[in-house]
């Protein structure tokens, strides 16, 4: 069965030769329409969207709890606890930072079909994203020696619950990335099916958008 | 029977509420007005108020952005195709 007009998608059309172009008083079959409700994205751009959004709402309620207590009390932090390496986190938020213009660059490279430059790329992605974790896991060691800890007060609690699930993010994050470079490395993603490495895009980038702004509540504020 | 559970339970309430206690209506209903915590809670519950909407309004808003988007490249395909029609003088008059 010939396969119908309107179900062709519009790369099919965008794909014809001009050679095979329409034109009056005869010549090739006319093309067909573009498809008017063609999707704008894949089921998995959108289920990644509304889980995103989830999680933002997740967050949402941790921070919501440190905002009781942070505004809640005189003295932040409570007295006999120790500070928190406002300094060091800076240049940590930089680090993860500057992995969410790599996965960007990464997946405008796929777009590009530069498939080296997508390996590449996706490998200085989880190399950053790995600095970020090492410096963190450091920085709590040295937290925990000097009698920071989740049953040490609720400024401990507090800190470890939302740095703690924010770190496991990026931790799972970075599972996953792995998992899109070996695949980008067998050449799996093409130009035009790449939705593996388009969620893991969208999943990186929402975990480093958010960790300036649990810098600035936490560390900062 | 029932003159006998009526009696019961007259006297059980009237022992709970010989030792009421003082109770706040909510959870959330902390001292006095002037008290910090109560500052802390009020934030809480503006921001998380406000996380909703942010949230929702980032989806919609991405999902107009990219509907947009497409919408445009399809027009841009669609002028591309017409643009490419011609008068074929040799096949008209066949």
């Amino acid at each position: 069965m010939a396969k119908d007009a309107t179900a062709l998608k519009l790369d099919d059309v965008a794909s014809v030769t001009p050679a095979k172009r329409v034109a009056f008083g005869g010549g090739p079959p006319t093309l067909p329409p573009v498809r008017p409700n063609a999707p704008i994205g894949s089921n998995a751009w959108l289920a990644m969207v509304m889980f995103l959004g989830a999680e933002a709402m997740f967050f949402a309620g941790l921070m919501g709890a440190f905002l009781v207590f942070r505004v809640g009390s005189p003295v932040w932090p409570p007295p006999f606890q120790p500070r928190l390496p406002a300094g060091v986190t800076g240049v940590n938020t930089l680090i993860l930072l500057a992995s969410a213009v790599t996965m960007r660059l990464a997946f405008l490279a796929n777009r590009r079909g530069e498939r080296t430059r997508l390996v590449n790329l996706l490998s200085w992605t989880a190399i950053l994203g790995a600095a970020f974790l090492l410096i963190q896991g450091y920085e709590w060691a040295r937290l925990l020696h000097f009698g920071l800890t989740v049953s040490s007060s609720v400024y401990g609690g507090l800190f470890y619950t939302l740095i703690g699930f924010h770190g496991a993010h990026v931790l799972g994050a970075l599972a996953w990335l792995i998992v899109v470079w070996s695949k980008a490395r067998q050449g799996k993603y093409t130009r035009r099916n790449a939705v593996g490495l388009q969620t893991c895009s969208m999943y990186w980038i929402f975990v480093v958008a958010l960790w300036p702004v649990l810098y600035g509540l936490v560390y900062l504020y | 029977m029932f003159s006998k559970l009526f009696l019961m339970w007259n006297a059980t309430a009237a022992a709970l509420l010989a030792h009421a206690a003082q109770a706040w209506a909510c959870a959330v209903c902390l001292g006095d007005a002037s008290d910090s915590a109560i500052d802390g809670y009020n934030a809480s519950v503006l921001f998380l108020m406000s996380t909703p909407y942010l949230v929702v309004g980032s989806i919609v808003g991405g999902l107009v952005f990219t509907y947009r988007r497409a919408r445009k490249r399809n027009e841009k395909t669609e002028a591309e195709l017409i643009g490419h029609l011609e008068w074929n003088q040799e096949e008209s008059s066949r």
